[in-house]
């Protein structure tokens, strides 16, 4: 018997009550995982992709949502990602070391935190109330809201990694600063900030309550953005709100999609840093 | 508690016999023989890369805190085999204590620093843990300056102070060995002076073993010194001897600064 | 010369609009919700709209009290459910887990954190609520129902599952990984020599976490764990299905509640004018929670 037996004890106990914690944690994080492939699985057909919505007794699909949920990210992606990238390099060259750049980097880590649902309803209130009725560009630019700030705060951070005798380097040799950064600054940084726009798409890629009261929804395939734009993520809350076996099907199989395009896109992302650290 | 007087002659409280280790298949100690003195400074010279730290790192089996790694051959103390499968590693630690080249006070009181190592060796008696605070702290020459402020933050010292904190706490459980990696080298030279001196007093009461960068500190401080080169040992002797009558040629020349 | 230097300031101005583009829309963001909110306020009064617990569509009386406290229920349930098991993951990941599966854990975690709100809304609704409906209604409603005084809130009063509770463990299912990878980048920060020299004392592990590790990434982890938590504040999509969405008194943890999103996303697309302008006080009372939980969360992670 050793003379700290007791302390051994409570060390094992405690650090065995942390894996167990730790097991647990990640058991149910894979079952929901579990649940998500193998309910979506079972509902899960090529009439999903091709059909247009149908009745609840109907085999129909959701062509016109995930048309639609790709052109409203698309989209957002335009508007967003170069207003975040400038800004970002806005905030890392032109304006770094200036108060009003750290006001601004403040902004996008508030911006960063807000519930989606909060951007909804104030784009809502600008483009969805003045204009008369829910459409696509509501959507879209609700998207886009979101996209910003995690876009400007990436680029932001990957330019300032970058070395500034670099810069000083490019500018001895008499290029124009703006030059520079395109040319130079860009390029070195160019895996992280596009690491950072995949995982900024894939954020909004699977959002619903910023669409909710924007493009709302529509049963119809559409491609006018003037009108209400169907979306997977909308159709698989209201769907999954139905009593109809057929609907709620189709809502899993539908997550199920859309689990699977976020966990692409994520992946993607990490692996572009990885290649780039290799 | 308290050690028997030092004898005339020293013996080895410590002998190194056959000893490898190995990170992964990578084998960074070879064949490595030599003793420890009781009541004494040895210090590990050589240069970066030659293996002193990890060396020094198999006495309290650090190594043991990171996978894939391996030992070979055998460390005795106290008739025991230090590197034995079997070996109770909290035991062995709180008999042989570490000093690290950056200051590790612990997030709490200068006071509560001292009496970690006295806690966990369940030594609670309110007196007795403070008469030994304040042995530690003495030994370390640290106590006159902290006397009055021992329910500080310890992360309030100067970096020196920080560093003799940190070897008082490992006083404080009344070790047989203490071990110093680079102690001095991230000091400036008052308080690295300081450190030298406080280590010199200690011999009366512990064994010490030195890795360090600066020849002239081994020089100065040790006994014994053991001059190390890719995993090897090239040669142990009084530091005297090593200094002035080196037997290997790579010696004379590493002290020379020839190399290194 | 003016035309040579003209590039740049076309680019500079682009990069500088961009910028500006970000204040505009945070400040329009906040003054719009305050506009929108104006008339609630004033048809109801600033503090008797908040403390007002009536939501009556017939005569059109709006308080934000009953929202207010599912949200904040909501989010500390959840919190209390997800904490302990996201401090032993981040622990098992710092300190136990062999190195080789380090990486790939905490990455499979980040990536679940990916995973959109409605997902697992969507679960929460299918396989949480019938599961909390048959397994664990019954047993806390047959053992602390029971109790003299407080009983009564674990007695099931509506059957369904859908209910405070639910909302509470699909939201720390949700935060779960959020607050797994915060909490483990505050305890990555403590230096290995530390750790180190509480060993080399003869601590044991837990020892060291205790008086090392943990005083350590304190402020770090506990900022992490708090910012973590305040996603579920606004979280809409995996609340609103299985919160019940029902304005009474909040009886028992298997009640029927609202939170602000749940009223949101259910009520604002058939509201009336001064029902939504109440949603939309509802959502500026969401912003400022949001905005008070990030301060302090910035604040504890800012101290060394």
């Amino acid at each position: 018997m050793k003379p700290h037996s007791g302390r051994l004890w409570v060390n094992y106990l405690a650090l065995g009550l942390a894996t167990a914690c730790a097991l647990f944690g990640l058991g149910l994080l894979f079952l929901i995982l579990y649940d998500i492939v193998s309910h979506g699985l079972t509902s899960l057909s090529i009439s999903l992709l091709t059909q247009d919505p149908a009745g609840p007794l109907g085999r129909g699909g959701l062509k016109g949502a995930f048309l639609g949920q790709g052109l409203l990210t698309l989209m957002a992606a335009l508007v967003g990602v170069p207003l975040g990238v400038l800004g970002g390099t806005y905030l890392a060259e032109y304006g770094r070391d200036k108060k009003f750049s750290k006001v601004i980097i403040s902004l996008c880590d508030l911006a960063m935190s807000l519930p989606s649902i909060v951007i909804g309803i104030f784009v809502y209130s600008i483009l969805v109330k003045p204009l008369g009725g829910f459409n696509g560009w509501a959507g879209s630019a609700a998207l886009a809201v979101i996209m910003v700030p995690l876009v400007m705060r990436t680029t932001e951070s990957m330019l300032s990694m970058v070395p500034w005798t670099l810069r000083e380097a490019a500018l001895a040799l008499g290029s124009p600063y703006y030059q520079v950064i395109i040319k130079i600054v860009y390029r070195q940084a160019a895996s992280g900030i596009l690491t950072g726009i995949l995982l900024a798409i894939a954020r909004v890629a699977g959002e619903t309550a910023p669409l909710m009261f924007t493009s709302f929804n529509n049963n119809y395939f559409e491609l006018n953005l003037n009108r209400p734009m169907p979306s997977v993520t909308v159709s698989i809350y209201q769907y999954a709100g139905s009593p109809f076996d057929a609907w709620i099907g189709q809502a899993w199989a539908a997550a199920l999609m859309v689990t699977v395009v976020v966990l692409f896109l994520n992946i993607l992302g990490r692996l572009l840093v990885k290649v780039k650290k290799a | 508690m308290s050690h028997e007087p030092a004898e005339a002659e020293l013996k080895d409280l410590i002998t190194i016999e056959e000893l490898c280790f190995f990170f992964g298949d990578n084998q960074v100690l070879k064949n490595i023989n030599m003793p420890i003195r009781d009541k004494s400074i040895t210090s590990l010279i050589g240069p970066s890369g030659c293996g002193k730290t990890t060396l020094l790192r198999c006495f309290n089996r650090m190594h043991d805190l990171y996978p894939n790694n391996h030992y070979e051959g055998r460390i005795r103390m106290e008739n025991r085999n230090i590197l034995d499968k079997g070996q109770d590693l909290i035991w062995l630690r709180s008999r042989l204590g570490m000093v690290f080249q950056k200051p590790t006070p612990f997030p709490m009181s200068i006071y509560d620093n001292i009496a970690y190592g006295l806690k966990l060796k369940k030594i609670t008696n309110r007196s007795i843990v403070r008469d030994l605070v304040e042995k530690a702290l003495r030994q370390a020459n640290l106590w006159t300056e902290v006397k009055d402020r021992l329910k500080e933050s310890a992360l309030g010292l100067s970096g020196g102070q920080q560093q003799r904190l940190s070897i008082a706490r490992s006083l404080a459980v009344n070790p047989l060995v203490l071990l110093f990696d680079e102690a001095t080298s991230a000091l400036d030279p008052i308080s690295s002076a300081k450190i030298e001196e406080m280590m010199v007093e200690l011999k009366k009461d512990v064994t010490m073993v030195v890795v360090t960068h600066n020849m002239q500190q081994a020089a100065r401080i040790s006994d014994y010194t053991a001059l190390m080169y890719l995993g090897s040992l090239v040669e142990y002797g009084e530091t005297n001897d090593i200094f002035t009558r080196p037997k290997m040629k790579m010696t004379e020349q590493y002290v020379a600064g020839h190399f290194g | 010369m003016n035309l040579k230097k003209l590039p740049n300031s076309i680019f500079y101005f682009l990069t500088f609009l961009s910028a500006v583009g970000l204040v505009v829309l945070t400040v329009g963001l906040v003054v719009t919700l305050a506009v929108e909110s104006r008339p609630a306020f004033q048809r109801f009064g600033f503090f008797r709209f908040l403390l007002s617990t009536d939501w009556n569509y017939t005569d059109q009386i709006y308080g934000a009290l009953r929202p207010l406290t599912g949200t904040v229920l909501a989010t500390l349930g959840a919190a209390v459910l997800a904490v302990p098991v996201a401090l032993g993951i981040s622990v098992f990941l710092t300190e136990l887990c062999p190195h080789k599966l380090k990486s790939p854990i905490a990455v499979a975690i980040e990536l679940l954190a990916a995973i959109p709100s409605i997902i697992y809304g969507l679960w929460g609704l299918f396989v949480l609520a019938p599961f909390v409906e048959t397994y664990i209604q019954p047993f806390f409603s047959g053992t602390l129902g029971g109790l003299p005084w407080a009983g009564g809130f674990f007695q099931v009063r509506l059957a369904g599952g859908l209910n405070l509770l639910t909302a509470s463990m699909v939201l720390a299912v949700m935060i779960l990984p959020f607050v797994a990878s915060l909490a483990r980048e505050g305890f990555d920060q403590v230096p290995e020599v530390l750790k180190e020299s509480a060993y080399g004392l003869g601590a044991t592990r837990w020892e060291t976490i205790l008086a090392v590790v943990w005083p350590t990434a304190q402020k770090a982890v506990v900022g992490g764990i708090i910012m973590a938590t305040g996603r579920a504040l606004g979280e809409t999509m995996a609340v609103a299905y299985v919160i019940g969405n029902r304005h009474g008194a909040l009886d028992s943890i298997f009640s029927p509640y609202v939170t602000i999103t749940s009223v949101i996303a259910n009520e604002f697309n058939e509201a009336g004018p001064i029902q939504m302008s109440a949603l939309f006080a509802l959502t500026l009372a969401l912003f400022l929670a949001n905005l008070l939980v990030l301060s302090l969360a910035r604040y504890l992670m800012r101290q060394k």
